[in-house]
């Protein structure tokens, strides 16, 4: 489904992504493990088109992405949930949810499906659809987040860091809606994570990304027995 | 007491043309995140252009007004698209620049087609009357409604429609409204395509009473910005009430002490507002 042979991506003079080559098959959950700064969220940029690649290739269902641009990707089905929410701070809820849905924009009854189903997997966001969404805290903020990219009905969705900086019982939950989308609603999930613990428990199998280059990869039973990867990023 | 309510009345009149050349500023500012400093040329224009449809081709006031619309809006999707879009990851720097260039094109430009001296165009509605002893036209109180209208048309059109709310969305994620599938470029065009046709509605409405000349983009273009700032960077609310703001205190200014000084009273004005309040009257935090 989508598959990158030999990208590379540079950020001013700096080669950030060297050689990363991968693959990833319809309705797989999959990881993206790697210590801050190893590159995870520009390669995820570079999928989604926010960076073009200066040699490589990047397919999605045999569509090359590198011609197309951000929203173009969009609309053939890959979103990005991109690290650090881009929300619409003085916006609703429910507008930066009506927002996601501009992919399948006038069709209303599919929107209102969607809407049903992020307000079911988030609650509190049916609660306080009135309410803007700069004024949530980290963890509703990404909840949002998730919620406003489901809305399109991404075919696969690539969820950059989703954890990050949030308290453990709201990382557990959010690691269970990831689990849902991919299972229920038959979405490829691609998930970029530093806490490893999490990802590796629910995804099933990962790409460690170190320095720019994709240095190991498999299924999580063999990433965690994995000597290097309990060493960096379980820390037992 | 006449003279006070005279004032006012005449005050409202121009801060409805400041606010509207002000909104249309402020708009801009929110998708690109630097002034236009053209934007009071773009006005200027709008004023010849209905000028040439009324003298130049003999339409009437309605139709040449509607035209001028569409042909500003034009004009600014196609500035959009050469001066400012190709800068568009450059340095803030470079856009004031190309920004400079084009306006001295603009006048430029209506002075070669028009030349320098004031032109007028024809009142449509020229016939005055009295109201409480203030003395009122038909176009003086055309300027005033037209700009209520306009104004509530362009919030019924960012808070109620999808397409309104994309601008909106990409002034305050531009990355975010292009992960969600948004086109970016085209909601910068669809902005300036608002904003030169509003500032065509403000020029058209209020040069029937007025002349009109290649200099008057520059003043209106210093002011609207003024405005912007006073009113908090990108700030729609702001840019209306600091418009009529303007207005005012120029009027009242003018009336009570000298209509030489009513620039001086207003910048001054302004001045010491901002040595109060250096954000703004609605200034966020980041302003």
């Amino acid at each position: 489904m989508l598959r990158l042979e030999q990208v590379n991506t540079h950020i001013g003079g700096l080669h950030i992504i060297q050689d990363v080559s991968l693959n990833i098959e319809k309705g797989e959950f999959v990881a993206l493990l790697g210590s801050n700064g190893a590159g995870k969220t520009t390669l995820f940029r570079t999928i989604a088109g926010v960076l073009k690649p200066r040699a490589g290739t990047i397919t999605f269902n045999g569509v090359d992405l590198l011609r197309l641009p951000v929203h173009k990707i969009v609309e053939a089905g890959l979103v990005l949930c991109p690290q650090g929410r881009q929300l619409y701070p003085e916006l609703t809820v429910y507008k930066n949810l009506l927002l996601g849905a501009f992919p399948i924009r006038g069709d209303k009854k599919r929107i209102q499906k969607n809407l049903e189903r992020v307000y079911a997997f988030f609650p509190i966001l049916q609660e306080r659809t009135n309410q803007l969404a700069g004024t949530f805290s980290g963890g509703e903020q990404q909840m949002l987040a998730i919620g406003r990219a489901l809305m399109g009905e991404p075919r696969m969705l690539l969820l950059d860091e989703p954890s990050m900086g949030l308290a453990p019982m709201i990382v557990k939950q959010i690691g269970e809606v990831i689990s849902d989308i991919n299972r229920e609603m038959d979405t490829t999930v691609f998930l970029s994570e530093q806490n490893a613990n999490m990802a590796l428990n629910i995804t099933d199998r990962g790409y460690v990304l170190e320095s720019g280059r994709c240095g190991l990869e498999g299924p999580c039973e063999q990433l965690k027995k994995d000597e290097k990867v309990r060493k960096a990023y379980i820390g037992a | 007491m006449e003279l006070f309510l005279q004032q006012v009345f005449n005050g409202i009149m121009f801060g409805s043309t400041y606010a509207i050349v002000a909104l249309g500023l402020t708009l801009v500012m929110g998708i690109l995140h630097i002034p236009n400093f053209a934007h009071g040329h773009l006005y200027m224009l709008g004023g010849y252009i209905t000028y040439f449809f009324i003298t130049s081709l003999g339409l009437g006031y309605w139709p040449s007004l509607l035209l001028s619309i569409i042909v500003l809006g034009i004009l600014g999707v196609i500035m959009e698209a050469i001066v400012y879009r190709p800068l568009h990851d450059q340095p803030h720097i470079n856009a004031f620049i190309a920004a400079v260039g084009a306006l001295l094109v603009l006048e430029a430009m209506a002075e070669v087609i028009w030349g320098p001296q004031g032109l007028r165009i024809p009142n449509p509605y020229p016939h005055t009357f009295q109201f409480l002893g203030i003395i009122m036209s038909v176009q003086r109180l055309l300027v005033i409604i037209g700009a209520v209208v306009l104004i509530v048309l362009l919030h019924l059109f960012l808070k109620k429609t999808l397409t309104g709310t994309t601008i909106e969305a990409v002034a305050q994620n531009r990355e975010g409204a292009m992960l969600n599938g948004i086109n970016v470029n085209r909601v910068s065009a669809l902005t300036f395509f608002i904003s030169s046709g509003t500032a065509a509605v403000a020029a058209s409405f209020i040069s029937p009473i007025f002349v009109i000349s290649p200099a008057m983009g520059a003043i209106i273009g210093m002011k609207a910005f003024i405005i912007v700032i006073l009113g908090g960077m990108g700030s729609i609310p702001g840019a209306i009430i600091g418009g009529y703001f303007l207005g005012l205190i120029e009027s009242l200014g003018g009336g009570y002490v000298s209509a030489a000084y009513k620039d001086v009273i207003a910048f001054g004005a302004l001045i010491v507002i901002f040595s109060f309040k250096p954000t703004g009257l609605f200034g966020k935090k980041e302003g």
